[in-house]
């Protein structure tokens, strides 16, 4: 009686443990339906400069065409979804390769390591930004060294230049309080190889998780200098304001001529041929409405 | 029919027994899994600069060539942060430990206790939010700070996140104290405070200890709120009030965007592992003090 009481229960509890072994895969079979809308959903993730454009472009394409058969009337009648998330460049890249999303947002060039594990990928630009040397407006520096040389801007971010004083005689003693991004920021590898060139930045500097957060702390903090990406400033405008690098100042023609140096492309990176629904709004964002966008936000879209 | 009642009582039991033994063994091979799996995944890390460079260097550039792998600064940091809540939060604590124990009549502990713990309810990001908007502004205005984070500021956060741990632990530890030596105090005419002091600390002195480490625990693998508080500065901290970058800061912050299998992606696991094994250690030196709390009050 015992034994065959435990062997029940133990029967059970196989089971059991069969059961939540099949989780990930039994209610895919079952719910053929529910599977196929999150296979025809789109994941777009990356770069935090890009991000906020295409979760725009995201939210205006759901709102004009709501289901797909609208965009394309070949397309089923199934309502449009599309999830834009942040995490940085490196994450953009690897998340593209990894299938965890499938168009991976990169704002900066990508790595020919990183061309190799998508053979058959496609890189699309979708304009350019440049990374200001931007301060908060409180700062005297602005009326009195407007203008930095390369050398001063990487002396600055080496921590050579420790306070302001020591830039400009005429600016107060206060510390130079330096914000930058993270490693995988795709910022941070723009700024090493154009400005830094390999000299390290000073340990001082605060890190910030993202290009919001960094605009974030340059708007608030008087002391402080980083590299804010073009089209935060023009959104922030008033909040920051920005030096001009060997005498030429970031505007939309200094930055599409290639005058302005430390720039770098807003790409979209797919791992493999892009289907259908993600070509349509691959197309989407390339086209009049989606350019805008990008120009609406502070950017420089392509040149035609 | 009363011997068929006994033997399938016994045989429930049995089988209940064995149940749970099976997912006690699943939930231990989670753990022992978690660890073997991170080993794994950072082994190249504890060969190429060794466990002691990793553990003691003080430069940190994966990405530089060559790489440099030192997360000294980080459990530096960490330390620093973790310590200076726990150093912070014991007064604070303890006092409403006993005051729940001891003091408050029982409708206002049951009052208290929910409010209490619903500090341990709110998420982090929350916590690490306002200690932005409010602390580091404040910091920066107050004592003309050039910028606000400092590890202080962190610890200053994570005083507050601790606190329900130390307060429901502490207050157990009191509570588990037997009610004879408060009839013998009372007996004797001796005065409350002296009681508390003279008495009830020491008793408990090893139940609160542990309730202290635990919160140490937990304060060193706090994220979010340290993330967003400690600066993340790579100079190692030599004050309570410098910047600096916790473990967890750390791996929060790069895991995201590291390349998999990348030797950035590996020191970024071995980092992790690091801060397991220091949080586990913490945890088992926990478990050890209460049992010997136990032994200690179970004596005339």
């Amino acid at each position: 009686m015992r034994k065959s009481k435990l062997f029940q229960v133990l029967l059970g509890l196989m089971v059991l443990l069969m059961l939540a072994g099949c989780g990930q895969s039994e209610p895919a079979k079952s719910e053929p339906a529910r599977q196929e809308s999150t296979a025809q959903s789109i994941k777009i993730g990356g770069s935090s400069t890009l991000a906020p454009v295409i979760a725009k472009c995201a939210d205006d394409f759901t709102e004009e065409y709501k289901t797909w058969n609208k965009v394309d009337p070949k397309l089923p009648e199934e309502p449009i979804v599309i999830f834009v998330s942040t995490g940085g460049s490196g994450f953009g890249v690897k998340s593209a390769i990894d299938g965890t999303v499938d168009i991976g947002l990169v704002s900066r060039e990508v790595k020919d390591t990183e061309k190799g594990k998508m053979p058959n990928g496609k890189i699309i630009k979708m304009g350019s930004d440049a990374l200001t040397i931007a301060v908060n407006p409180k700062n005297p520096v602005i009326q009195v060294k407007p203008d930095l040389t390369n050398d001063e801007v990487k002396r600055i971010f080496a921590g050579e230049i420790k306070t302001w004083q020591e830039l400009d005689a005429k600016l107060p003693a206060r510390p130079v309080v330096l914000a930058i991004r993270d490693l995988g920021g795709g910022a941070s590898q723009v700024f090493d190889e154009l400005v830094m060139k390999k000299t390290p930045i000073a340990k001082e500097a605060l890190q910030l998780p993202s290009m919001g957060a960094l605009a974030g702390k340059v708007a608030e903090n008087a002391d402080a200098i980083g590299y804010v990406s073009f089209g935060l400033v023009k959104q922030n405008q008033g909040k920051i304001s920005v030096l001009s690098v060997d005498g030429v100042t970031p505007t939309t023609e200094s930055i599409a001529s290639g005058q302005y140096k430390i720039a770098r492309p807003l790409l979209l990176v797919t791992k493999e041929q892009p289907n259908e629904r993600q070509q349509l709004f691959i197309d989407y964002l390339l086209s009049k409405k989606g350019l805008k966008v990008v120009e609406d936000m502070g950017f420089i879209p392509p040149a035609k | 029919m009363s011997d068929y009642a006994v033997l399938n009582k016994k045989s429930f039991h049995l089988s209940t027994g064995t149940f749970c033994l099976v997912i006690a063994c699943c939930a231990t091979l989670l753990l022992l899994s978690l660890l073997v799996y991170m080993t794994l995944v950072s082994w190249p890390v504890w060969f190429s600069p060794g466990p002691w460079g990793f553990l003691t260097g003080t430069d940190w550039n994966p990405l530089a060539a060559p790489p440099q792998l030192g997360i000294g600064t980080m459990i530096l940091s960490t330390l620093w942060t973790a310590l200076g809540a726990v150093i912070l939060a014991t007064p604070i604590g303890l006092c409403c430990a006993i005051f729940l124990a001891e003091y408050a009549p029982s409708w206002l502990a049951q009052l208290l206790r929910p409010v209490l713990n619903v500090l341990t309810g709110i998420p982090s990001v929350v916590y690490g939010f306002l200690g932005a908007a409010v602390l580091v502004k404040y910091f920066e205005i107050t004592f003309n700070m050039a910028s606000g984070e400092s590890l202080f500021c962190a610890s200053l956060v994570l005083t507050v996140m601790v606190l329900p741990y130390i307060v429901s632990a502490s207050e157990s530890a009191l509570r588990a104290i037997p009610l004879k030596y408060r009839q013998t105090s009372l007996a004797l005419g001796v005065s409350k405070p002296y009681f508390t002091l003279r008495v009830l600390i020491p008793l408990a002195r090893n139940g609160l200890l542990g309730a202290l480490i635990l919160a140490f625990g937990r304060a060193s693998g706090e994220t979010m709120a340290v993330l967003m508080l400690a600066g993340n500065t790579m100079v190692l901290p030599s004050s309570w009030f410098s910047k600096g970058e916790p473990l967890s800061a750390l791996i929060a912050l790069e895991l995201g965007t590291s390349e998999v299998g990348s030797l950035h992606y590996q020191s970024l696991f071995a980092a992790g592992l690091v801060l397991l094994l220091f949080v586990l250690s913490i945890n088992l030196f926990f478990t050890w003090f209460r049992r010997d709390r136990r032994n200690e009050v179970g004596k005339p």
